[in-house]
């Protein structure tokens, strides 16, 4: 089953240097936290965000039964710490891979703005399709109320009327959906709601397709960066979806720029932490997104070159990504920040340097 | 002068009659409907007791269209706030407005700036207690002021809700405009203190029956879960639909879904709590729209659904409450059509009811751990919704972290946190021990060997009505063949395509648009 070859890959890249904990939240796309730093130290990007809508307890009983199943087994003595079992690393290999990861989901360019941009786009569906059949009230898909006041604003921008509207809509989301594999066509469409005519979950999609519900929030979230991607990259020929895409091209979430923004005023951490009223261990976790996604940030004031050298020959000597056996190898002084910033800098960097095995496998 | 005063009653009648007609469709008003209107046009403040389904919506919809003045409602829940608004849009009325916490400033803005051309504004009590808002609301003329809800001003009633307290003094700021005071059900004590408390005086009230005549009753004994399903299933397979199935559990709602689904192929959906907001919304819509036949859910679900013509409820697990097991029946078959309550009674299912009633309150370790922890500092007050979610992360529940707040905010300013702890552990004895108490006349009613109308009635104090109905309880007899379904209600083709999966074709539907031609594909593209 997909979900299966799903964890058992992310399994096999974490190699046990997190819990499962960390898994569930890189598919959840937790915001500023590790999981945006582990989705490029183990080579996961894609992935995050990638099952949004994910329930732990589900998630919990896949992992249970992978264990049950002898696939899994703990890594060393840490309790949900897990690897694969010499039996899960074949199961594996019977995968193919590029059935893993459809191509669309690695457009991960717009991951910060994908869940908002989804919810508007519904939200304008829904409303266009209730306006063209006279339907003077519906239940809207989503209540937040930043979404529906910039739906609203879209559709006053456009100053079209309904059926112009309605036609409008329709011509960019057929283009759109043209090009892409007719399942991931047919599995983003269905989600769609119209004038009686409420869109399907994901659990619902799976249960009439067959499908398993992680294969089809997988294709599902691969259809929607191919057209992000598609809108972003041709604005002009999409002139009424390109209006629900966040406008700025940073990958950075919100509260990472404006962290970002205030560094590069020259504030300390300290007075960031105390400036934006958030904790210094959050402002920290904004410094290593920031490492790890603007190129041009320079972290000479927390890292030296030598530190950064010396942290990168442990973690490699080591062969190991989790922070606590990197600290305990190196002396004292060397902060848990550092080793972070060091390790984030070198996944962009020298791609290659601290992943050796992990590019092996994805290439079987 | 008593003639006078006939007749300017009539001609209330006879206009009231014609927005009846005119906006909502109807030839008649329902029981009880009518004196209460004309009460309220009267000038005069009203309680009204209606049963969940009997329309009281209508009793404050038709004033607002007789009445010079804006129609402010006072709803507790978002929900159901959503679907009045709703409802009064789909007829068409455009100058209808809510706020709450859930709304953008932007349509704040909006609505406070038109304020006075509402005919029906809708607001949280919440929302009421800003300065803001209230000196908006003060420069306008409110014709009514409706309290819905009203049993939540009553620290007996089961969903007490502090804001509520405030609502005498607000109104008279709002120049005394007639109140009305509305609620499905509320006993004697609690009826008190909703007229005490919002000082209604000379208040004119209506009570109406919690019967609802149309749904006949049953109670099943069934040994074990198996022996539940199978009956369940028999059940679903012989009796019209669309209905619900109540379950304790989240995990239940799935199990069953997935299980019905697969033996009978019907058109069944969960829905819980725990799933995401999307796409709980979206099995609600399916379900009002008829794209589903069978919804299993917990009791998450049903606040604010007006949905007419639902047939069966069933309660795979019996409910905490009368009070909740009336609420919940009452959404079967509001169109006065034959309705049928199917609830299960197992002896293992008592811990269900229990783990609630526990849940509903934080424990003594957690009590005091979260005491001590504000006392530290460890842990803030903040607003409502941090403070409350903190607690979460500290594996709180969340009613239990809403009394927690309920509580702490009220500290008083002199003394240490922990210092009230023997106050909330006594607060907390009386709330359990009412709760308790109500699931003991649960039990009682599934157990009786008499009449079940006869024995809620009886609760409620009411008196039996002269005539049973046909279809009364399972003890009086009634006949299931009355509520066989026919071959042309259930799995109907026609409502199927919502399940439409050709992406092409249902963008067609949704757009109300013929076919279009595929223009080149971009090659570029990979
Ligand atoms: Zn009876």
């Amino acid at each position: 089953m997909y979900c299966d070859a799903l964890v058992l890959y992310l399994i096999h890249q974490f190699r046990g240097d997190r819990t499962i904990s960390g898994i569930y939240h890189l598919l959840k796309g937790k915001k500023s936290s590790q999981s945006v730093q582990d989705s490029y130290l183990f080579h996961v990007k894609p992935f995050f965000h990638s099952c949004d809508d994910l329930d732990r307890h589900s998630f919990q009983t896949l992992v249970e039964r992978l264990n049950v199943c002898g696939w899994i087994q703990s890594a060393g003595s840490e309790q949900m710490h897990f690897i694969l079992s010499t039996e899960g690393e074949r199961q594996l290999t019977r995968f193919d891979l590029n059935k893993l990861i459809p191509d669309g989901l690695c457009n991960t360019d717009q991951v910060n703005d994908e869940g908002n941009f989804w919810l508007k786009l519904q939200l304008s569906v829904q409303t266009i399709s209730a306006l063209q059949y006279h339907q003077s009230a519906f239940l809207p898909i989503t209540r937040q109320p930043s979404v529906t006041e910039s739906v609203r604003k879209r559709i006053m921008k456009a100053s079209l009327n309904r059926d112009q509207l309605a036609s409008q809509l329709h011509h960019e989301l057929h283009q759109l959906l043209l090009p892409i594999p007719l399942t991931e066509a047919d599995l983003f469409a269905a989600q769609l709601t119209g004038f009686r005519m409420t869109g399907l979950t994901t659990s619902q999609i799976a249960d009439s397709t067959g499908k398993d519900p992680y294969e089809c929030r997988i294709l599902f979230k691969s259809a929607l960066r191919r057209i992000m991607k598609e809108v972003a990259e041709h604005k002009a020929t999409y002139p009424f979806i390109a209006g629900l895409m966040k406008q700025t091209a940073s990958t950075l979430s919100l509260t990472a720029g404006e962290t970002f923004h205030l560094l590069k005023e020259g504030l300390s951490l300290q007075q960031v932490a105390k400036r934006r009223n958030l904790s210094v261990s959050t402002i920290e976790d904004h410094l290593v997104e920031i490492t790890l996604k603007e190129r041009n940030f320079n972290s000479s004031d927390f890292l030296s070159h030598e530190l950064e050298q010396q942290i990168v020959e442990t973690a490699n000597q080591l062969n190991t990504r989790q922070l606590k056996s990197i600290k305990n190898q190196l002396h004292d002084e060397i902060s848990y920040l550092q080793i972070r910033l060091a390790l984030a800098k070198n996944t962009v960097q020298k791609g290659s340097l601290l992943i050796g095995e992990n590019e092996e496998t994805s290439k079987r | 002068m008593v003639r006078m005063k006939k007749h300017r009653r009539d001609e209330w009648i006879h206009r009231a009659q014609t927005v009846l007609k005119e906006k909502f469709g109807h030839d008649q008003f329902r029981c009880g409907q009518q004196e209460i209107i004309l009460d309220v046009l009267e000038g005069k403040d009203v309680f009204a007791m209606l049963p969940t389904g009997g329309g009281k919506s209508l009793c404050y919809q038709i004033p607002g269209y007789l009445l010079n003045g804006t129609v402010l409602i006072v709803s507790p829940l978002l929900s159901l706030m959503e679907d009045q608004v709703n409802a009064l849009r789909s007829i068409g009325e455009t100058n209808v407005r809510a706020l709450n916490g859930l709304i953008h400033p932007h349509e704040r803005s909006r609505v406070l700036a038109h304020l006075s051309e509402l005919r029906f504004l809708f607001i949280s009590p919440e929302m009421l207690r800003g300065s803001t808002i209230r000196a908006a609301l003060a420069k306008i003329t409110i014709s009514l002021f409706v309290i819905d809800e009203a049993h939540c001003v009553s620290q007996w009633g089961h969903d007490f809700r502090p804001d509520y307290l405030h609502l005498a003094e607000i109104r008279t700021q709002f120049g005394h405009p007639p109140c009305l005071a509305v609620t499905a059900t509320a006993d004697e004590r609690v009826r008190e203190d909703i007229v005490r408390s919002l000082e209604l005086h000379h208040v004119s009230q209506t009570l109406m029956s919690v019967d609802r005549a149309n749904i006949a009753l049953v109670v099943q004994r069934v040994a074990t879960n198996d022996e539940k399903v199978d009956h369940l299933c028999h059940l679903l397979e012989n009796t019209r639909l669309p209905g619900i199935i109540y379950c304790a559990s989240r995990d239940w709602t799935e199990r069953l879904a997935d299980y019905v689904r697969r033996k009978l192929g019907l058109r069944v959906a969960y829905y819980h709590g725990g799933m995401d907001p999307v796409d709980r919304r979206k099995i609600q819509n399916q379900f009002l729209d008829s794209q589903l036949d069978l919804l299993c859910c917990t009791n998450a679900f049903g606040m604010g659904i007006n949905k007419p013509d639902i047939r069966l409820i069933v309660h795979f697990h019996f409910p905490a409450t009368m009070n909740a097991y009336l609420q919940e029946i009452g959404r079967a078959s509001r169109d006065g059509k034959p309705g049928l309550a199917v609830v299960y009674y197992a002896k293992q299912d008592e811990q269900y009811p229990e783990g609630f009633i526990d849940g509903n309150f934080p424990d003594d370790e957690i009590l005091h751990r979260s005491l001590s922890e504000l006392d530290q500092g460890l842990l803030t007050i903040g607003n409502k919704e941090q403070f409350v979610s903190s607690l979460l992360e500290r594996g709180v529940s969340e009613s239990a972290a809403r009394f927690i707040y309920e509580k702490v905010q009220n500290k008083p300013i002199h003394c240490t946190y922990l210092s009230i702890f023997d106050q909330c552990k006594a607060v907390i004895n009386k709330r359990k021990a009412i709760q308790l108490q109500d699931l003991s006349v649960m039990r009682n009613y599934l157990t009786s060997t008499n009449c079940r109308r006869a024995f809620y009635l009886k609760v409620y104090h009411e008196h039996q009505p002269a005539q049973k109905p046909h279809n009364c309880c399972d003890r009086c007899g009634i006949e299931f063949s009355d509520f066989r379904q026919t071959e042309s209600t259930n799995k109907n083709d026609t409502e199927r395509h919502g399940q439409i999966l050709d992406w092409k074709k249902r963008l067609q539907i949704i757009f109300k648009e013929g076919e279009r031609a595929d223009a080149p594909i971009r090659n570029k593209r990979v």
